[in-house]
């Protein structure tokens, strides 16, 4: 180790001493072994159905979908933008922007339907 | 920037108590952890974790939170990125929660077998209880903690508020975090999670978007757009708008205020050095210089020259002496002194002498003309070569006929060979005159020329296109195909259409019901009708071609406001590419926030901006109103009289009008509407929780390892706190 990198303390030491079980007893070999379980699958463990339905949990209190009208920009300048390409898809508020929609790669094009959560995803 | 890391080891843990509670504010964006009752949390840090290997030895590491890039040269980060213990807002991953409740611990200065201070840490709202579960389990087993508390960060930074009379004890919690926002309604000091909303959109959501949509718009600049860095960027330029619409229109008008309001971030630049022109002393070296390599080379040339017009001499000396000497020589012993010398016969002597001589003289450097006499008396010694070409055949034997044969083919090749020289010099001078015509009337009439020769341009120009057009047709139609008959829909020229036709009645034609094709020899010469060799339709292009490069040329040359047109190719470059072609310039290394300051912060507010069909902020108030378990007017006005925000997002300017306006939009009309701010939206939810654990009555919300074993994963799914103490 550089002298700096002990210097400014950057690693974590492996033995601390108020801790009952250290690090590398309860994972050996590095990496835990355990495959943590995500959240879908930790909702889904929690068997909310069993409990009424009126109590607030987790999956209760989510917000239902917007019931204002769609707001429609510009892809790619942010504008308001009423008309979209139906080659690719994208919102192109002017002329001009829709010059430079359709010079795109197909590769920006993904991009930009990505972020609107639009894109074309091959599983 | 607001958000500063303290990673300072603290040195006064032992200073205090037993009794003196811990308090964490465990956030997805940085977590906190300091002593009950004080004002600033003690140690503050990202909440990630980075796994990566040290470069020269190869071990694995842990470093937990942001660190100085600097000193992270030392490893290799390739393999691991930035790990976070939540998914959402809420734990899963508790082997980076213990890492980083290691550190948490190890900076406070925690010494001693175990954490012996009860702990308050904060969770996110209704936390599924295994996650709960896991984390009391972390605590209690492997630090030894005596007692744990739950709560809710928003909770505590409300109360904080509420304490110091910014809200009242009715009010309504609107908390856009990290990674979530919640909207929790407060009855009498307490939350109603019934009434609790909440979208899946935060603060990481508008970095991503603003990093994205940047490195969209400058490609070549993508390296620059670093989650941090955008991160400062968002937090020192994004506002949010009032009405978008509005503020689009500015944008798109690009007026003067529009310009105001866009900032522009120049990247560092060093322009190319400037290359001076030559001054007259350099050009005077540098001729020096290359008049002085000439004439090295000349020189050397010129002794090579002689040296070998030497040798030939010598040679051409020796050969003649031969000669001579032969002649003095009887007639029997030719023989036997040929055999001497290395020649076989008088001939061979005298036709190397000839060669000889023709090579000393092109050394010599004598001109064409000569050579083409040598060629001339070549080719007068060859028609003695052929003596026997003349002869008529009757005369010969089998031997001299094939001999003559030979020598007839020997003749009609040099022939042809001359023949075609002939040709290709008359060409020369064809061309050459017509150069010079062509020369003359442009001097005489310049303007004129210049006319023709574009108008020329322009006609080949179109004639190669129609060409094209009629070869390819398939990027130049809309994809209605009305052409359609021939089966592949497109139009095909005359040689195609041709061969289809062969093709066809070659199938069809042939006798009623058997298929006959093939049995008569002639039937095969079809193949060589259809034959693309022989299409000579290409050769018409390429005539016209390359007249049209020439005149292209030319025109180049001559005219120098000429641009030669640029080939209608399928494919364009993407735009970005074509202003490569000049230097680049300060202004290709200014990044531009026009529309992007304050379209960020609105996917908050719509959250379909980015794809996610949930209620933006201002809906939520009202989804949060609406699910109230008890319908009172009067409540719901105390509510909306007190709204406030907390949170790191909610430091984004023009919030609380745009909040505002848009409860604004869902209430009746002249219900009282306030929006108020945290005093310190960061930290307020640590300092609320530090109240609170330094309360007496903190003890009796806490729960210990006992209470955790002995009543049971259902009564921790039950267990909340009561936070008016």
């Amino acid at each position: 180790m550089e002298a700096e990198v002990i210097k400014a303390e950057l690693v974590l030491p492996t033995h601390m001493s108020f801790k009952r079980i250290q690090m590398y007893e309860k994972y050996p070999k590095g990496q835990s072994k355990v495959r943590w379980k995500q959240l879908k699958q930790i909702l889904q463990a929690e068997n909310y159905h069993n409990y009424p339905p009126d109590e607030p949990n987790y999956v209760n209190i989510e917000s239902p979908p917007s019931m204002h009208p769609c707001k429609k920009i510009c892809d790619i300048t942010g504008f308001e933008a009423p008309y979209y390409d139906p080659r690719t898809n994208l919102r192109y508020a002017n002329a001009d922007v829709f010059k430079l929609v359709r010079s795109l790669p197909n590769e920006y094009v993904q991009r930009y339907l990505a972020l609107r959560k639009a894109a074309v995803v091959l599983k | 920037m607001p958000f500063i890391s303290k990673i300072q080891r603290q040195t006064d843990y032992d200073l205090f108590p037993s009794s003196t509670p811990i308090v964490i504010d465990n956030g997805a964006s940085y977590f906190r952890i300091g002593w009950a009752g004080e004002n600033e949390p003690r140690v503050v840090f990202r909440n990630i974790v980075q796994r990566p290997r040290h470069k020269s030895n190869g071990e694995t590491v842990t470093i937990v939170g942001d660190h100085d890039t600097n000193l992270l040269r030392h490893f290799d980060c390739t393999r691991s990125g930035p790990r976070s213990a939540f998914d959402s807002n809420v734990v899963f991953q508790f082997e980076i929660m213990e890492y980083i409740l290691d550190f948490a611990f190890d900076r406070l200065g925690a010494n001693g077998s175990r954490i012996d201070h009860p702990v308050l840490i904060t969770e996110c709202v209704c936390n599924p209880v295994q996650s709960r579960s896991k984390m009391a389990e972390l605590l209690f087993e492997t630090y030894g903690v005596p007692s744990v508390a739950f709560g809710v960060d928003a909770a505590f930074s409300y109360k904080y508020n509420q304490q110091h009379g910014i809200c009242d004890k009715d009010g309504l919690a609107i908390y856009p975090g990290f990674t979530t926002t919640h909207v929790i309604p407060f009855v009498d000091g307490e939350p109603v999670y019934k009434g609790c909303c909440r979208t899946n959109i935060g603060g990481y959501h508008v970095t991503d978007y603003l990093k994205q949509l940047l490195s969209l718009k400058y490609p070549h600049h993508m390296a620059r757009f670093t989650w941090e860095k955008v991160e400062d960027l968002k937090m020192e330029h994004c506002y949010v708008a009032l009405d978008y619409a509005l503020e689009a229109q500015l944008f798109q008008k690009g007026g003067k205020e529009a310009e105001d309001k866009s900032r522009c971030w120049q990247l560092p630049w060093v322009p190319p050095p400037m290359e001076e022109p030559p001054s007259e002393e350099e050009i005077a070296r540098k001729a020096a210089i290359r008049e002085r390599q000439g004439q090295r080379l000349r020189e050397m040339a010129e002794a090579k020259r002689s040296s070998r017009i030497n040798e030939l001499e010598n040679q051409l000396h020796g050969l003649e002496f031969l000669l001579q000497q032969l002649e003095h020589v009887q007639q029997e012993e030719i023989q036997s002194f040929l055999s001497e010398t290395g020649y076989v016969s008088k001939q061979e002597i005298e036709s190397t002498l000839m060669k000889v001589s023709q090579s000393l003289r092109k050394a010599k450097g004598e001109r064409k003309a000569e050579q083409a006499e040598n060629e001339e008396k070549a080719d007068s010694s060859t028609s003695e070569k052929y003596p026997l070409v003349n002869v008529p055949d009757n005369v010969l034997t089998p031997e001299q006929i094939k001999e003559k044969k030979r020598q007839v083919f020997l003749k009609t090749t040099t022939e042809g060979r001359q023949r075609a020289k002939q040709k290709r010099f008359e060409e020369e001078l064809e061309r050459e005159k017509k150069n010079q015509q062509d020369e003359e009337r442009r001097l005489e009439n310049p303007e004129l020329y210049l006319e023709q020769m574009r108008t020329k341009y322009i006609e080949l120009y179109e004639k190669v296109e129609q060409r094209k057009r009629l070869k390819t047709n398939g990027g130049h139609t809309n994809g209605n195909n009305l052409s359609g008959g021939v089966g592949r829909g497109e139009r095909l020229n005359a040689a195609q259409r041709e061969r289809m036709r062969l093709l066809t009645t070659a199938a069809f034609d042939r006798g009623k019901g058997e298929d006959t094709f093939g049995a008569k020899d002639e039937d095969w010469q079809l193949y060589k009708l259809m034959s693309k060799d022989n299409d000579d339709d290409d050769d018409g292009a390429d005539v016209d071609e390359a007249e049209l490069a020439r005149v292209c040329s030319r025109l180049q040359e001559i005219d120098p406001t000429f641009v030669p047109k640029p080939e209608l190719t399928p494919a364009q470059p993407a735009t970005a590419e074509a202003p490569r072609v000049r230097p680049l310039t300060k202004e290709d290394y200014q990044i531009v926030l026009g529309v992007e300051r304050f379209r960020c912060p609105e996917i908050l507010f719509h959250p379909n901006l980015v794809g996610i069909d949930q209620a933006g902020l201002d809906e939520m108030t009202g989804v949060s109103i609406r699910r109230l378990p008890s319908k009172d007017g009067a409540l719901e006005d105390r509510l909306t009289s007190s709204v406030f925000m907390t949170g790191g997002c909610c430091l984004f300017p023009g919030i609380s009008e745009r909040l505002e306006a848009g409860i604004r939009m869902l209430r009746p009309c002249g219900s009282p509407i306030k929006v108020v701010r945290a005093l310190d939206p960061v930290l307020d939810a640590w300092r609320g929780a530090s109240v609170y654990a330094a309360n007496l009555q903190f003890p009796q919300q806490t729960f210990s390892r006992l209470d955790y074993y002995e009543k049971g994963e259902d009564w921790l799914r039950r267990y909340q706190l009561q936070y008016t103490l």
